[in-house]
């Protein structure tokens, strides 16, 4: 099975959508995740924004965003698949992001190698390295 | 922007020219070049994120073009994650692609 990935994923409604609406949205997304055995992690309405651009003929949009973790590559196709059929999705944007976590992580962890000899003289550290 | 001197270059690990402080001073045309610093760098940012439209919106002009970063000091390996991140933030349309208005 392929390891397991994190995934962000935003999509933004048209502004004027009755809210329940976009619950359901967010539902249908929900069950595809759970039906593939995906974690949701987050789940956060940012609501009405202004765009950057004009998407159509909108200024603002309904921002909501999602972060869950899968296994499945399909996955993503199966929720780009809903978010492009559902009629109130202007645009949506999936971005798998464990790789530049771990990246994040080791970097970190390094640092903090690091700042734990700084005590001691930079120069001439590889000769205790024995011990 | 011509300068007299060859500006500095921003690569982050070369700690800069000799200080030149005891250099007799003419008080014209002498003027103290600050180096710029990459200031993910001094933060020490792991990962930008394309979330943080404010972030990423102090480095872009108005037009919505990235500034190079032979200006705003980023060394090149925060100015790549950078430019992903805008990327990301402009498909979503945290950022403008372009001067729109």
């Amino acid at each position: 099975m392929a390891e397991e990935r994190f995934y962000e994923l935003i999509f933004i409604c048209q502004p004027d959508t009755p809210e329940p609406e976009i619950d359901k949205v967010i539902a249908t997304l929900q069950q595809s995740i759970e039906e593939q055995q995906g974690r949701l992690e987050k789940l956060e309405k940012w609501g009405a924004r202004k765009l950057a651009y004009r998407i159509g003929k909108n200024r603002e949009g309904f921002y909501v965003f999602l972060a869950f973790r899968s296994r499945q590559s399909d996955l993503i196709k199966e929720l780009e698949r809903r978010l492009k059929v559902s009629e109130p999705v202007l645009k949506y944007l999936t971005v798998r992001i464990d790789e530049e976590l771990k990246r994040q992580s080791k970097l970190a962890a390094r640092r903090e190698r690091r700042l734990a000899r700084r005590p001691r003289k930079p120069a001439g550290e590889s000769a205790t390295a024995a011990g | 922007m011509a300068a007299d001197t060859p500006p500095p270059s921003a690569a982050p690990h070369s700690r800069g020219p000799a200080p030149r402080g005891d250099r007799p001073r003419k008080p014209r045309r002498q003027y103290v070049r600050k180096r710029k610093v990459c200031q993910f760098c001094v933060d020490k940012v792991d990962y930008i994120d394309y979330k943080n439209a404010d972030l990423l919106r102090s480095f872009i002009l108005d037009r919505g073009k990235i500034i190079p970063r032979r200006i705003t000091g980023t060394c090149s390996r925060h100015q790549r994650w950078l430019k992903t991140a805008i990327a990301r933030a402009r498909n979503i349309a945290l950022l403008p692609f372009a001067a729109g208005s």
